[in-house]
């Protein structure tokens, strides 16, 4: 049984968040959900740096990140993490609005585990944020060093 | 020469200045010292002078006054000496070699010198209204005859090689006609233009006369053979005079024509038998040829002023056509008769990479090619030009007929662009004036009509020179175009910047529509259907506007993705490959089907042929095209949906056919636009998009789409592919 590691949302709109927080809300997902506004907030959160400087020990089980951010947008994100040796291994889950070619594309490049359109559809939208969170959270198995690390 | 006569390398190579003897029909004696004594006499002098003058002694005697004048002659600045001695009806003529005075003696002529004079005043009347060198050298020629009355007197011109040609003739017909026969540069050694360019007469008055040599053999006071380069009377070489006689000649005259100091050509008189022309009377001959020199110069000057100013009437003209027409080789091209009057040319070819227009005599395509392909390799520069390219380029020989002369311009050299001109061989356009194989009767192993062979050998593969009116015509052709060529490339590269910058702000405009338009419809939709849940005790009315919320914001939803797909098509790029069709169309209806409920539909798939093209992209049009079938015939029970397909006449052509509610034909222009809809929204759901999309996928492709349609009775789409053979540039 995996440790009940929080999921990284990162986001922007708080419409999007909202509503992506009534769909995991409805997973019935005992991780805790942490929220980030911002790229920078997210670097910070898995740095521990900045306003998190404080917080406990422990990597997210999953990143959800939008592609269009303030500050430091997605992409970025991702290529921090994605060279980062301590925070490679963290699954991240790029969510966008559209499908873009060139976003796809670079995504995949800079090793991105999953690649998100959010449907239209409301009730296609919750299933793909369900599945995600139900897959992430509960069913994949992070690599050995990870739980290792985890335990310390 | 055609083939190698040893003697006749000899006769190049023999010292024709110092030939050691003179011709008997004077007498010559050598000065030296101070004063003057003489040291060398030929065997004849004493012919002419008596028993006086004799080596070793000075003039003494009847001739110490003659001996007076050579020494105040000596040393004044005139370059020869002349004078008469009336008593022995002797001309005297001296001039200087070193430190020797060579004094020649020969008999005064009978003739009248104030009805020569006479003469010579209205023929320089006569030749100074000459209109052009043409006339002039007629003229010339004429009176050269009738002064010195040779049976036969020639103009002979040399060209820029040295090869020479008989332009103008006066005879009596005791001899044959030579106009227009060509002569080898052999034919006049290198040597002997020298001397003639030094002392511009020369008379042998008989072919068979026997030389007379000089006492001592070599000169006293310089050890050496005497120097007779200026010498009336120097003895010719043995060569020569056999030449002479092939020609059935047994007297001969030439006079240089020096043109601002180079040998431009000559007079060149002949007599049947012996013939004299008095020393007096060569001197006017001398006199003619200056002043035809003079002439020449002038009228060449003036001619070729004329000639620029005629090219440059063709330049104008072609560069309006250029101007005013959109593509600058085409109207050069089209304007055949001025683009090869530019430079006088038999053919001309525009080149690039992929276009080639010819004008006129020009070698084939494969040919023009490889000689831009060398040109291309050659030097940068904007002008080349040749007589004679087969020298530089041996494989031009297979063309020389219509391309020995080669003008080229540069137009681009990054573009390998080029203007080409072309003379043909020169040996085509000759003409041998008179029958030469009836007329000319010579024997031996030289005469004219073999030296006519022997430069016909010489000039094959080589063109008439271009001339500087030409080249220079050429040059401002160049400029001109090059004008013409930049500002359209300057137009271009500002257009298509222009589309850059437009197609840069499209693009991001359609990365945020991406993004920032889709979001808000999913938005609305989202919320409303969480109120809808939250809500479980709303009336029927609020359910349905909950519902309409949700279903306009889905619908505009759908819009954006299908613009989207739409506009990202343009910047795709496709990568053809077979596409199993059959299997293609299978998955579609599968697909199709998924949303189409528990509807009847009789499916009639025929096997269909192999695509070729982007498999993605086709499904799409598969897809719209079986999903408007499926849509249109929702009133059908049963629907009746065929799709076929069959390969011809290199395309292959598929086809989707239902028994829908088809449409008006008069609408069938609007049915692949954008946003074009021949239905209500009501009855069909759609964004207007679909078939527009299917077209743009198969004009990507090269291909074609195409709808029939009959109102209420359904509608049929067909579209046509290339295979792979005919690939077009969107595969490029």
């Amino acid at each position: 049984m995996p440790e009940l590691r929080p999921i990284l949302l990162v986001e922007d709109s708080p419409r999007d968040l909202e509503l992506t927080l009534a769909a995991l809300e409805k997973c019935q997902l005992a991780n805790e959900i942490v929220i980030a506004r911002d790229g920078a907030e997210a670097m910070d959160y898995l740095t521990r740096g900045g306003i998190y400087g404080n917080r406990p020990h422990g990597d997210p089980t999953v990143v959800l990140l939008d592609l269009k951010l303030p500050k430091m947008d997605g992409l970025e994100v991702l290529e921090r993490v994605k060279t980062n040796e301590q925070l490679r291994h963290i699954p991240i889950v790029m969510l966008t609005s559209s499908r873009e070619e060139q976003d796809l594309v670079r995504s995949y490049e800079l090793g991105v585990n999953a690649f998100v359109v959010k449907p239209v559809e409301f009730s296609q939208f919750f299933k793909a944020i369900q599945d995600l969170g139900v897959f992430w959270a509960l069913l994949n198995e992070p690599p050995p060093g990870y739980a290792h690390h985890a335990k310390l | 020469m055609t083939e190698t006569d040893p003697d006749l390398e000899a006769c190049a190579r023999e010292p024709i200045r110092v030939p050691g003897a003179i011709q008997p029909h004077g007498a010559l004696f050598v000065l030296a010292g101070e004063p003057l004594s003489v040291v060398q006499v030929s065997d004849n002098l004493g012919d002419f002078l008596g028993g006086d003058v004799v080596p070793g002694q000075l003039l003494t005697g009847a001739w110490q006054a003659l001996g007076e004048a050579l020494s105040a002659w000596r040393s004044g600045e005139e370059g020869y000496f002349q004078t008469r001695i009336e008593a022995r009806r002797l001309t005297v003529s001296a001039h200087r070699a070193g430190p020797l005075v060579v004094v020649e003696v020969e008999p005064a002529g009978d003739e009248r010198l104030d009805m020569v004079f006479s003469r010579l005043r209205s023929f320089t009347e006569q030749l100074s209204a000459e209109p052009d060198v043409e006339r002039s050298l007629s003229s010339v020629a004429r009176f050269v005859r009738m002064l010195t009355g040779f049976d036969r007197v020639l103009l002979y011109r040399f060209d820029a090689d040295w090869n020479g040609q008989v332009v103008a003739e006066s005879g009596n017909g005791r001899l044959p006609s030579y106009l227009d026969l060509r002569f080898p540069a052999a034919d006049i050694p290198a040597q002997a233009r020298a001397l003639y360019a030094a002392n511009r007469l020369r008379i042998i008055p008989d072919v068979d006369y026997r030389p007379v040599a000089l006492r001592p053999a070599l000169n006293p006071v310089t050890g050496a053979a005497l120097d007779m380069s200026l010498c009336q009377l120097r003895s010719v070489s043995p060569v020569h005079l056999e030449y002479m006689r092939n020609m059935g000649t047994g007297a001969s005259m030439s006079v240089s024509i020096l043109v601002d100091g180079r040998l431009w050509g000559l007079v060149s008189c002949h007599s049947a038998g012996p013939h004299m022309v008095s020393q007096a009377l060569r001197e006017t001959c001398d006199f003619v040829a200056q002043a035809l020199a003079m002439r020449i110069g002038a009228l060449a000057r003036a001619e070729d002023a004329a000639r620029r100013v005629t090219l440059g009437g063709v330049t104008s003209r072609l560069l309006s056509q250029m101007a005013t027409a959109g593509d600058w080789m085409e109207a050069l091209a089209v304007d055949a008769e001025s683009l090869l009057a530019q430079v006088g040319a038999g053919g001309a070819c525009l080149v690039t990479p992929d276009r080639l227009l010819a004008v006129g005599e020009t070698p084939s395509g494969p040919q023009i090619r490889q000689l831009v392909e060398w040109l291309q390799a050659g030097p940068r520069e904007d002008l080349f030009s040749t007589h004679h390219l087969a020298q530089m380029l041996p494989q031009a020989q297979a063309f020389a007929g219509s391309a020995s002369g080669v003008l080229a311009l540069s137009i681009s050299r990054l573009h390998a662009s080029w203007l080409i001109w072309f003379r043909p061989e020169l040996v085509h356009t000759v003409k041998w004036g008179g029958n030469p194989h009836e007329k000319i009767r010579e024997s031996g192993r030289i005469h004219p009509r073999q030296s006519f062979s022997a430069w016909q050998e010489l000039v094959r593969c080589r063109a008439e020179p271009w001339s500087d009116a030409e080249l220079a015509a050429a040059r401002d052709l160049r400029s001109a175009i090059v004008g013409i060529v930049l500002r359209k490339a300057e137009e271009l590269a500002e257009l298509s910047s222009e589309l850059q910058r437009s197609n840069k702000e499209l693009e991001a405009f359609s990365y945020s529509v991406s993004h920032d338009l889709r979001a808000p419809f999913r938005h609305i939709v989202g919320f409303a259907e969480l109120l809808r849940e939250r809500e479980g005790a709303l009336d029927e009315k609020s359910r349905h506007y909950l519902q309409t919320i949700s279903d306009a914001a889905l619908s505009a939803g759908r819009l954006v993705d299908d613009l989207l797909n739409f506009s990202q098509l343009g910047r795709a790029s496709i990568v053809p490959r077979p596409v199993d069709m059959d299997k293609l169309v299978a998955e579609v209806i599968t697909s199709v089907m998924l949303t189409a409920g528990n509807r009847t539909i009789e499916w009639r798939v025929c096997p269909l042929p192999v695509g070729f093209g982007d498999a993605t992209l086709l499904r799409q049009v598969w897809f719209n095209l079986v999903d408007n079938a499926v849509k249109y015939t929702r009133p059908r029970d049963p629907a009746r949906i065929v799709i076929e397909g069959e390969a011809r006449d290199g395309m292959v052509v598929y086809s989707v056919s239902d028994n829908g509610v088809g449409f008006d034909m008069a609408y069938v222009g609007k049915l692949f636009g954008v946003f074009q809809r021949l239905q209500r929204p009501e009855d069909f759901d759609g964004t207007g998009i679909g078939l527009a999309l299917a077209r743009r996928i198969i004009e990507r492709h090269n291909g074609s789409i195409s709808a029939q349609g009959v109102v209420d009775q359904g509608a049929s789409f067909t579209f046509a592919l290339p295979t792979t053979e005919r690939k077009g540039r969107a595969f490029a």
